[in-house]
């Protein structure tokens, strides 16, 4: 029982790093994909920036807070796991 | 008088974080308990400095004004996100704050931009409809 219960923990803290590591990894990309199509819409026209810097601004929030989703659930599922101790005790 | 798109929808975005901020925290104030609250108004609360900060790296990174070092400016990015990833995890390690309270509180941003969208949408089609 206490080898299930352990093997329980390892999968979560496995998913844990897996689940980090591929939302790190999508939205790295995505945030490259906005920063440099904003960079060579700044470069062509230098007069947007600051409407282009706007609406940047939204794009890159909604792909951070993915990342920071992903970030919650990571700690959670390692450190505060709401079914943690239920799962524990009845493993034994 | 005439804004144009974007500085409306900012303007909106950031009016709409901050009103979804406060109607989120009074809710879980008034009805969820403590930890629940709690979380929403701690994620929250990151989720929205982390917004203000954002427009402030941005605006550095791609309008340097005179003196704009981009090393600082690299710097505070990185230095905002490990201070919200440490709220974050010191939040959740030491049961602060109710898990689920945290992830609606750090919804708000994405719930806000929703909602200046929609205002904005609505603005189009009551101009068209003129």
């Amino acid at each position: 029982m206490e080898a299930t219960a352990l093997s329980f923990f390892i999968a979560a803290v496995t998913a844990a790093g897996f689940g980090m590591a591929i939302a790190a990894f999508g939205c790295g990309i995505a945030q490259g994909i906005g920063l440099r199509a904003a960079v060579e819409g700044i470069a062509r026209n230098p007069e947007a920036s600051g409407k282009i810097t706007t609406t940047m601004l939204i794009g890159l929030a909604m792909i951070e807070s993915l990342a920071i989703y992903a970030l919650v659930v990571a700690l959670i599922l390692i450190f505060a796991h709401p079914q943690a101790g239920a799962i524990a005790a009845l493993l034994g | 008088m005439n804004e144009s798109l974007e500085e409306r929808l900012i303007k909106n975005v950031v009016w709409a974080n901050w009103a979804i901020f406060a109607l989120a925290s009074c809710i879980g104030l008034y009805m969820a308990p403590g930890p629940f609250a709690m979380g929403i108004i701690c994620g929250g609360l990151i989720t929205v400095v982390n917004f203000h900060l954002l427009s402030r790296t941005l605006q550095n990174a791609l309008d340097p004004g005179p003196g704009t070092n981009h090393r600082v400016v690299v710097a505070k990015y990185y230095l905002r996100f490990f201070v919200s990833g440490l709220l974050i995890f010191g939040l959740l390690l030491f049961r602060i704050v109710h898990p689920i309270g945290l992830f609606v509180g750090l919804s708000v941003v994405v719930a806000g931009i929703f909602i200046a969208l929609i205002l904005e949408l609505k603005y189009v089609f009551s101009k068209e409809a003129r």
